[in-house]
């Protein structure tokens, strides 16, 4: 049987240099083995050193430990001790110890025997070096990406493979940018282009389109934990949309990433705090209240501050800093004091930190700070209630449970508020409030004070800024920080090629995998803050940080535009496709999945925006697990919010849509940075039987009525072309009309049953339309609909 | 066709559907060629982790876990824990040598006494081990010679959400896998037509707003989400999309999955994607499961008199009763991980008639299911676990009258039951103080009961693990020890 050995020994040596090469290189060969095997006991945690041995800087891992060895003697890898331990075949004596269930293979110890011997120098963690921008391979490519990417193809012996075809590649970057399909119209047009420019004519349309923007915030939401609900327990409704508006509309209007992170962060302690900068702040407000009734408010205000830090340091950093509230950081150069520094950041919100909407106590709404949203009429009108209530409340001085009057106005003050749109925001206290580090991670057990800070291992906050979220914003978008831009242009790049080139893209730390490509990395993390050749989008050239003009430059690139085709030799080569030897080929996210359908179907309602909508979903999926709060007994939308994309779904955090978890997408309880890809039986079920797609079947067989032609067959070509944005072959027409003429047959003997199928969802069947047919035609559209190639881009 | 079709195919179906590229690649990034992917499969044909040897660890004990939890907190005196020497302090206020200054919820905190509350149900010894329960248990008090007490559980939640989260993902902070899933995770399933893990959910007597549960306590958290519990609804379908649609009859569905597997395998033959052939696979599990679930939850095949056993709320789905005579039936097909949450004992007030009402609800299909497991042979190698997510406070919330009384939530101590597979049989472990406000005996965490669990299941709870975020988590974090004294 496989054991862990010789896996991690092929990891070795697929991505590392093969051991032939002079010199090992700290960063690549040894941190990792160091940290994974010995940092636990003998790392930055600085309170739990095990036998006064630190190998985590050399300075500490050159001192003789407790008994008088020396772990790393340079030059002398015989004299060291830390190699004797690691071969040790004695159970007491063996590092790491066998209760830790790791074992270094032949090949990682000749890597520390190597580096011992070469000096054993040490190097700072990579992700914490500001990126410099390296030399683009000469004579490869004229595009970096595939200079870089050809120049490692050739090290490994491999080639690029051939580019896609154009039906699929159209296909594949409009649902990468948008995460909707390209009309037949749009296809035809490209594979017809035959004038240069043709396909960057495409991706400028794309980055037009207000679907990307819709398409980018999807994923937005997942990292902010955005939620139509509170959280925990009865998990009452709140109402963040607004925030989801602005995230949608930043997109569109490529307002660049700096400037994006610094409004979430900060928008209202900037000079000019528009009310579009602080219904940004949302994104700190996102997070679960607790309202449960017993719990101590304490706990659950630090709860809440930590949420801020943790969400933070994974969106924008990288960084594990969860791993660090209880205790210093057992891999990174973290300490917890420096957790609560950056604690202190977010602990001065004008906020309880629980749950209090009506009357102080805990229900459904949004908890101070709010914004309300109102025009000015509704301001004016807003004041003048107010005055009424303020009238009211000084005549009925005296009188127990106040005067009928006062009941009323203040019941029309708050019926007029529930009428307004409101936002959950950021606003700071005057005062800020005193953080402490906390034993252990416990709310109740302050240690020493602290003030606001960032960790020393990183570079200081830039000159002039100040201490508060706004410098913390600056901070994260400077010059001098090493990991925003690297952590954001590889999420991108995940997004386009599957994984990431940082395959741990929740963590950059000294956990993480080592990049596949770093010198790419580097190179679009620094082209990213500083671009000189990322190109203009739609006549605008590139800014700082342009997200866009990023997207457009990647996309671009010969290595994504190959082909997704799969040999077997790469299959043993490099399964990942790590290396990029061929274009990447994975599953739509389920919100893709279920917009792709309503929109090849014609039902999809293109409305931007807007509070969240309530589409089909199985009845008492909200009132299994709890008999009270406002969200339950939940009734879909007839109309228009049936078919609004995926991102718009009402979303209860305890009882979040089965057809959207069963897609890997996450509770939102927490922030989410990543999301598994799984290949589930009830996947399956789901696009084969629920209503929605059974009625977007329905509704796509109508339109192979009315734009498909006379005969099945120019039907069945018609919708195999709409669906899978390619011409089907002969083989694969011939299954499906097999499959449509022996349905026809059926359904004509049973028409009670065409009758109902074709019944299915809210819209009414087209009544000119033959019964049986339409049934026959719903389920060819439904086989359709259901293939890998269609659910995948390839 | 190229080498690896052939390889693939030449694996059992159950071992194609078990291993998907990503299954076994997820964690890793070596290339493993698919040569080697016979070695990775145990004998279920169910994917291993390739950073661990093959699982289980060590023979297993339990084939399968049937775990009924009692969501919102079971008084443990009034029903496990007697103290009849109390009943000479009733009223009198909970001294401070016995609190030691534990932290109270925010619901009792400001009560200006706390008077002591003593049980007014009444205790028995039953079967030769003379295991005591109250009166409200009349059957599984039968099965006293079957069961392990164990008296001395103990948690450091005080919250019903992070208490119940803490159980089953051990943590009281969301985002972490749950028991269920780091079982699927490490064992797979052993019948190729349901998952690995099914979850049941019911109400009964319960008041309205008694405590609610939720998603996440299923949750695969950062496993793959593959291994989320199947959760059977208590109305409605028994599992979300599994009928086909009104007006397309088993025939119909047929032809419709020959020909998305016709047109797949086509583009298979182009794209060479092995995501394909799982996919297909799926699809294929998929139409068997909609044969397979129905015929599980269709009782109509019982005899009378094997429904009667358990109670009249039998013949309601989605009332704990139903749920226990599927769960017969899930453990009879193999299911690993048959999870029953009843909820409802959140007793803060009004405690003696509520809890009544919850023993009517459970107590009898509870024995009805283990009696039933004994006599199929089923109980020697299902392990059953039986309890709540902290305990009671022995002083009451709210006013103590003669007939009446509440009680808050009690971290300190709590009785928990366990049966079956390798748990010793009649045996009570710990004790508690005159009180039964602190342990005075063999204290077990929340850990050691997972580590345990895991145990029996054939895996040692620290190598059961899964790199994420660069650590390599685990459901025990770095805690949890066997509760050997209750090993068989």
């Amino acid at each position: 049987m496989l054991k862990t050995s010789p896996l991690c020994g092929f990891v070795a040596l697929l991505f590392c240099a093969p051991l032939a090469q002079a010199g090992v290189a700290f960063n690549r060969d040894i941190r990792p083995l160091l940290s994974e095997n010995c940092f636990a006991c003998h790392g930055p945690d600085k309170d739990n050193i095990k036998a006064g041995l630190r190998l985590d800087q050399r300075e500490w891992a050159l001192r003789p430990a407790k008994s008088g060895d020396r772990a790393i003697v340079p030059g002398k890898p015989e004299e060291s001790e830390l190699l004797k331990r690691i071969v040790s075949g004695d159970a007491d004596e063996v590092m790491p110890p066998p209760k830790e269930h790791k074992q270094m293979t032949k090949e990682q110890v000749a890597l520390l025997r190597q580096w011992i011997a070469e000096g054993a120098h040490y190097e700072g963690h990579w992700a914490f070096q500001p990126p410099q921008r390296p030399v683009v391979p000469p004579g490869e490519a004229p595009h970096p990406v595939d200079a870089f990417i050809r120049a490692r193809l050739k090290k490994e012996g491999l080639a690029p493979a051939p580019e896609a075809a154009r039906e699929t590649l159209i296909r594949r970057v409009t649902l990468d940018l948008t995460g909707l399909p390209p009309t037949s119209a749009e296809v035809a047009a490209f594979v017809r282009d035959s004038r240069p420019g043709a396909y960057e004519r495409v991706v400028d349309r794309i980055l037009a389109a207000p679907a990307y923007g819709e398409h980018m915030a999807q994923q937005w939401l997942d990292f902010a934990r955005y939620a139509d609900s509170n959280g925990f327990q009865a998990d009452y409704s709140r109402q963040q949309w607004p925030w989801r508006d602005w995230v949608i509309d930043s997109f569109n209007r490529n307002q660049p990433f700096d400037e994006f992170t610094v409004e979430q962060i900060a928008g209202d302690l900037l000079p000019d705090p528009t009310r579009s900068r602080v219904v940004a702040t949302g994104f700190h407000r996102n997070h679960r209240l607790n309202g449960e009734g017993g719990l101590i408010p304490e706990e659950w205000f630090v709860e809440t501050v930590i949420d801020r830090v943790e969400t933070t340091g994974l969106t924008w950093l990288g960084l594990t800093l969860n791993c660090c509230r209880c205790h210093d950081h057992k891999y990174d150069p973290i300490t917890q004091k420096e957790f609560f520094q950056f604690f202190a950041f977010f602990n001065s919100v004008d906020e309880t930190g629980t749950l209090r909407t009506e009357n102080g106590k805990a229900g459904a709404g949004n908890t101070d700070p709010v914004l309300p949203l109102w025009s000015p009429a509704e301001e004016k009108q807003a004041q003048i209630l107010r005055s009424r209530v303020r009238e009211a409340e000084s005549a009925s001085v005296g009188a127990k449970g106040g005067t009928p009057e006062l009941k009323a106005a203040r019941a029309e003050e708050k019926k007029f508020m529930a009428s307004v749109p409101s936002v959950m925001v950021m606003k700071e206290r005057q005062e800020p409030r005193q953080a402490f580090v906390l034993k252990r991670g416990e709310y109740d057990k302050p240690g020493e004070p602290v003030g606001r800070g960032v960790p020393a291992s990183l570079p200081p906050l830039p000159e002039g800024a100040p201490l508060n979220r706004l410098g913390l914003a600056q901070w994260m978008v400077a010059d001098t920080q090493p990991l925003t831009a690297r952590v954001w242009v590889n999420r991108v790049w995940e997004r386009l090629f599957g994984v990431g080139i940082v395959k741990t893209s929740e963590n950059f730390g000294a956990q993480a995998e080592w990049p596949v490509h770093l010198d790419l990395l580097d190179w679009l993390a620094v082209e990213f803050m500083r671009p000189s050749v990322l190109p203009s989008v739609n006549g605008a050239s590139a800014s700082r940080w342009d997200r866009k003009a990023l997207l457009k430059f990647l996309v671009l690139s010969e290595t994504y535009r190959q082909s997704s085709q799969v040999t077997p030799r790469l299959m043993e080569r490099d399964p990942e496709n790590r290396l990029l030897a061929r274009g990447p080929r994975f599953r739509l996210s389920g919100e893709a999945v279920r917009d792709q359908a309503l929109a090849l179907s014609g039902l999809l309602v293109a409305k931007v925006g807007g509070p969240s909508v309530r589409p089909y979903m199985p009845a008492g999926v909200w009132d299994e697990t709890t008999r009270y709060g406002d969200l339950r007994g939940y009734k879909p939308d007839q109309g228009g919010g049936l078919y609004r994309r995926s991102l718009y779904t009402i979303w209860k955090r305890t009882a979040a849509p089965p057809s959207m978890l069963l897609f890997d997408a996450p509770t939102r309880e927490i922030c989410a940075v990543k999301r598994s890809r799984s290949n589930t039986p009830l996947q399956a079920l789901s696009l084969l039987n629920e209503v929605t797609y059974v009625e977007a079947a329905r509704a796509l067989a109508q339109r192979m009525f009315r734009e498909g032609g006379a005969t099945h067959s120019a039907r069945l070509a018609w919708a195999f072309r709409v669906v899978t944005g390619r011409e089907g072959l002969p083989g694969e027409l011939a299954i499906l009309e097999k499959g449509l003429l022996a349905r026809l047959e059926s359904y004509r003997q049973q028409p009670g049953a065409a009758a109902d199928l074709i019944a299915q969802g809210a819209s009414k069947a087209d009544p000119t339309l033959p019964v049986p047919d339409l049934a026959a035609y719903t389920l060819s559209a439904n086989v359709l609909l259901n293939l890998d190639e269609v659910i995948t881009r390839e | 066709m190229n080498c690896n079709d052939s390889i693939l195919l030449a694996l059992s179906r159950e071992q194609r559907e078990a291993v998907s590229r990503r299954t076994f690649l997820g964690r890793s990034a070596s290339g493993i060629g698919l040569a080697a992917l016979g070695g990775l499969l145990n004998s279920a044909g169910a994917a291993v982790s390739p950073e661990e040897k093959p699982l289980p660890h060590f023979a297993p004990k339990a084939k399968r876990i049937i775990y009924l939890f009692q969501s919102g907190a079971p008084s443990q005196m009034d029903l496990f824990d007697p103290k009849p020497q109390l009943e000479s302090r009733r009223g009198e206020d909970l001294p401070g040598s016995i609190r030691k200054g534990q932290r109270l919820t925010g619901m009792t905190s400001g009560q200006k006494t706390f008077p002591v509350a003593p049980s007014i149900m009444r205790f028995a010894e039953h079967g030769q081990s003379g295991m005591q329960f109250s009166h409200l248990m009349p059957h599984m008090s039968r099965l006293a010679d079957d069961w392990c007490m164990i008296r001395s559980m103990h948690t450091e939640a005080i919250n019903h959400d992070p208490a119940i989260t803490f159980f089953q993902t051990g943590s009281q902070l969301a985002g972490r896998p749950s028991l269920g899933s780091w079982i699927s995770y490490g064992l797979g399933s052993d019948n190729k037509d349901l998952p690995a893990f099914v979850v049941l959910t019911s109400f009964g007597s319960g008041r309205k707003d008694d405590q609610p549960i939720y998603d996440r306590l299923w949750g695969a958290g950062f496993l793959p989400s593959k291994h989320q519990g199947g959760k059977f609804r208590n109305q409605g379908q028994p599992v979300l999309y599994l009928a086909d649609p009104k007006g397309v009859d088993r025939g119909l569905r047929r032809q419709t999955l020959d020909e998305i597997g016709g047109l797949n395998r086509a583009h298979h033959a182009v794209m060479g994607d092995p995501e394909i052939q799982t996919r297909i696979a799926q699809y294929e599990m998929a139409f068997r499961m909609q044969s397979s679930v129905p015929e599980l939850t269709d009782v109509s095949g019982e005899p009378q008199s094997v429904l009667e056993r358990y109670g009249p709320d039998v013949k309601r789905p989605g009332s704990y009763a139903a749920n226990c005579l599927l769960a017969r039936r899930l453990a009879e097909r193999d299911v690993r991980f048959i999870q029953l949450y009843h909820m409802g004992w959140d007793h803060h007030g009004g405690l003696p008639k509520a809890l009544e009402g919850q023993c009517r609800d459970t107590d009898q299909p509870t024995w009805a299911l283990m009696s039933e497991l004994k006599e199929r042979g089923l109980l020697e190698d299902t392990l059953v676990v039986w309890g709540g997510e902290f305990g009671r406070t022995i002083y009451s919330q709210g006013a103590l009258t003669e007939t009446d009384y509440g009680r808050d939530h009690h971290p300190r101590c709590f009785t928990m039951l366990l049966a079956g597979a390798g748990i010793q049989r009649g045996k009570v472990l710990g004790a508690t103080d005159d009180y039964c406000y602190n342990i005075t005996q063999d204290p077990v965490h929340v850990h050691d009961l997972n580590a345990t669990i895991l145990h029996l299941m054939g895996m040692d709870h620290t190598r059961l693990t899964f790199k994420y975020q660069g650590r390599n988590f685990r459901l025990t974090d770095v805690h949890g020890e066997l509760i050997r004294a209750i090993l068989a």
